[in-house]
C-alpha cells in the first residue's frame, strides 16, 4: 500500500517538478515570476490533445505540443517582459498574470470550458512489481520526466550555452561584457520553460484523460511551491521539490483528507517563503 | 437607477476599497498579493456576526475589519522582513490558505457557502469610500504621509534620518489588511452570500491592477483605476464571449504603454494647484 502510493506520487510529482523547473529557470535568470507559466501547461496540454485527435501519432503530437508551448512562452517574454525590464517589477508579474486570463479565455473559445476527452492513445497496460501495481503511463511519465530532467541538467551545467546561462542569472551585465548574448541566453530559457511545461500538460492529460482552460491555475501555484522549497533558482533542487509535493499530496490524500490538501501545501509554501527562503538546499538567501 | 445599474455602482464601491487597501500597502512599496484573503477574513467574520448573534450591521463591519487587520499583523511581522518578490509570494500564499480554510470551515458553511448577510446599501459603502479618501487626502499632506513616502523612495536613508521604517512598512501593512477587511463586511452584506470562490487570488490581482493601472503613487491612482476598472468590462458586455479577452488584451498593452499609470503625482499636484487658483480668484 504504502509503495504503491510512494509510486502515484512520483508519478504526479515528476510533472509537478517539470513546471517547477520551468519556473525556476525564468525566475532565476530574470528575478521575476511569470504566473502565466500555469496557462503555459495548460496551452500544451490542449495542443496535445488536438494533434491527437487529428490522428498525429503520439510522440509526434508530444513534440509539436512542446514546440508550441515553448513558442508561447517566447511570444509572452516578448509581450509581458521585454517591454517592461526597466520598470517596478511588479508590472512583469501583472502583465503575465493579464496573459494567464487571456490565454484561459482563448482556450475557451477554441476548446470549450467543458472538460474535454483526451482519446485513448496508448495501450493502457499494468504490471505487478512485487506488491506495485504500475501502469504503462506511469512508465511513460516518470521515463519521459526524468529523462528530461537530466537532459536539462547536463546542457546547463556541461555545455557552454549552459554556462552562458549561469553566467547571465548571475550577473547579466558582466555576462554581456564577456561576450554573452543575453537576449539570445532569455529568449531560450523561456522556450525551455515553455517546452518542459508543455510537456508536462500532455503527460498531466494523459493521467486524468480530460482537461479543462482552467486547469493550469492550480499547476501553476503547486509549480511555484515546489519551487520554492527547492530553492529558487535551483534547478535540481526544483525536481526534488516536485517529486515531494507529489508524494505529499497523494500520502495526505491516502491516509488523510483530501480536503485538507491544499492548505498543507500552500501552508508549506507560507512557512517556508517566510522562514527559509533559500530553500531546501539553498545556502545563501538571494536577493529578489 | 436600475438594479443593474445599483450593482455596478456597489461593486464598484467595494473595488475603491479593495484598490486603497492595496495603495496602503504599496504606499512604502510593500507588495500583498493576498488583499483577497484580508476580505475573506472581514466579509466571514461581521457575516457570522449579523447572522448568528444579530449584531447590527455597521458595528459587525468594524469588528470584521479589525479582525482582519490583527491578521495582518500576524501575518506583516514575519513576512515584512523579505523582499520584493518574496513578499508577493508569501502573502500569495497566506490568500490561498485563508480561500481554502473557508472552503472547509464548517461553522461557516465550508464549501455550500454562507447565506443570509444583509443590510449593505449604497450609502454605507460610498460612507466608507469617502472616509478612506477623506483619511489618504490628509494623509498625503502629513508629517505621517511624508514619513511613508520616505521609506517607499529609499527606506535606508528614511531609516537613517530616523524614521522607524519596519513600524511604518507594519502599520501601512496593518491599514491594508484593516480597509480590505472592511471592503468584505460591505460585499458580504451586499451579496446576501458569500464562498470561498469570491475571494479567489484574481481578487487580489484585480486590486491590484487597479492601484497599477491608475497610478500608484498617489491615492488617486487607486479610487480612478478602480472606477475605470470596473465600468470598463460592463462596456465590453457587447463583445460577449471576447469580453475577458479583450479586457486582458487591455491590461497587458496598458502596461507596456504607460507602466507609470493613468494619475500621476504631478497631475495630483497641477490639478491642486489650478483648484488652488480657482479658489483664489473666488475669495477675491
Amino acid at each position: 500500500m504504502f509503495l504503491q502510493q510512494l509510486v502515484n506520487g512520483l508519478t504526479l510529482g515528476s510533472t509537478y517538478s517539470l513546471i517547477a523547473i520551468g519556473f525556476t529557470l525564468v525566475l532565476g535568470l530574470l528575478q521575476m515570476l511569470n504566473i502565466a507559466h500555469g496557462d503555459v501547461f495548460m496551452f500544451g496540454a490542449f495542443l496535445g490533445l488536438t494533434f491527437a485527435t487529428l490522428g498525429v501519432p503520439l510522440p509526434l503530437a508530444f513534440f509539436l505540443a512542446m514546440l508550441g508551448a515553448g513558442l508561447m512562452a517566447i511570444l509572452i517574454e516578448r509581450l509581458c517582459f521585454r517591454p517592461l525590464r526597466k520598470v517596478h517589477f511588479l508590472m512583469p508579474l501583472l502583465s503575465t498574470i493579464a496573459f494567464g486570463i487571456l490565454l484561459q479565455n482563448v482556450a475557451t473559445q477554441i476548446w470549450g470550458s467543458e472538460p474535454s476527452r483526451y482519446p485513448q492513445t496508448t495501450e493502457l497496460a499494468q504490471y505487478q512489481l512485487g506488491p506495485v501495481l504500475v501502469s504503462s503511463i506511469d512508465i511513460i511519465i516518470i521515463a519521459i520526466s526524468l529523462g528530461l530532467m537530466v537532459a536539462i541538467d547536463l546542457f546547463v551545467m556541461k555545455t557552454s550555452f549552459g554556462r552562458a546561462m549561469r553566467a547571465t542569472s548571475e550577473k547579466p551585465q558582466t555576462a554581456s561584457l564577456q561576450g554573452v548574448d543575453t537576449n539570445r541566453v532569455i529568449i531560450f530559457t523561456f522556450f525551455s520553460s515553455g517546452a518542459l511545461a508543455g510537456v508536462a500538460g500532455v503527460l498531466t492529460a494523459l493521467v486524468y484523460s480530460q482537461i479543462t482552460p482552467f486547469i493550469g491555475i492550480r499547476q501553476g501555484l503547486i509549480g511555484m511551491v515546489a519551487m520554492v522549497i527547492g530553492g529558487i533558482g535551483n534547478l535540481r533542487g526544483a525536481m526534488i521539490g516536485g517529486l515531494l509535493i507529489g508524494i505529499i499530496e497523494i500520502m495526505n490524500d491516502a491516509y488523510f483528507t483530501a480536503s485538507y490538501r491544499d492548505i498543507i501545501l500552500f501552508g508549506l509554501f507560507f512557512i517556508f517563503i517566510v522562514f527559509r527562503p533559500q530553500g531546501l538546499f539553498g545556502t545563501k538567501q538571494r536577493e529578489a | 437607477m436600475s438594479v443593474y445599474m445599483q450593482g455596478v455602482v456597489a461593486l464598484m464601491g467595494v473595488n475603491i476599497l479593495m484598490a486603497l487597501s492595496v495603495y496602503a500597502i504599496l504606499s512604502t512599496d510593500q507588495v500583498s498579493l493576498g488583499n483577497a484573503g484580508f476580505m475573506a477574513i472581514g466579509a466571514y467574520t461581521s457575516a457570522y456576526l449579523t447572522v448568528k448573534t444579530g449584531l447590527a450591521i455597521f458595528p459587525a463591519i468594524v469588528i470584521g475589519a479589525l479582525v482582519a487587520g490583527v491578521m495582518g499583523l500576524l501575518v506583516g511581522i514575519p513576512v515584512l522582513r523579505l523582499s520584493g518578490l518574496y513578499i508577493v509570494m508569501a502573502t500569495f500564499a497566506f490568500g490561498e490558505v485563508v480561500r481554502t480554510f473557508f472552503l472547509n470551515f464548517e461553522p461557516t458553511g465550508g464549501a455550500y457557502g454562507f447565506r443570509g448577510p444583509i443590510g449593505t446599501t449604497l450609502p454605507l459603502i460610498y460612507g466608507w469610500v469617502l472616509a478612506c479618501i477623506l483619511f489618504f487626502g490628509l494623509l498625503s499632506h502629513s508629517r505621517l504621509g511624508r514619513s511613508l513616502a520616505a521609506v517607499r523612495d529609499d527606506p535606508e536613508v528614511a531609516s537613517s534620518i530616523g524614521l522607524n521604517v519596519k513600524l511604518l512598512k507594519l502599520g501601512a501593512f496593518w491599514l491594508g489588511a484593516f480597509i480590505a477587511g472592511a471592503a468584505g463586511g460591505l460585499y458580504a452584506h451586499y451579496m446576501f452570500y458569500i464562498e470561498s470562490n469570491s475571494f479567489h487570488i484574481l481578487v487580489s490581482t484585480m486590486a491590484i491592477l487597479y492601484v497599477i493601472l491608475g497610478g500608484m503613487y498617489t491615492f488617486w491612482g487607486a479610487v480612478v483605476g478602480a472606477i475605470i476598472f470596473s465600468i470598463l468590462p460592463e462596456t465590453l458586455r457587447f463583445m460577449q464571449d471576447w469580453r475577458l479577452s479583450l479586457y486582458g488584451a487591455v491590461l497587458v498593452l496598458m502596461l507596456i504603454f504607460r507602466p507609470s499609470g493613468i494619475i500621476t503625482p504631478l497631475m495630483v499636484r497641477r490639478v491642486e494647484g489650478l483648484l488652488a487658483g480657482i479658489f483664489r480668484k473666488a475669495g477675491a
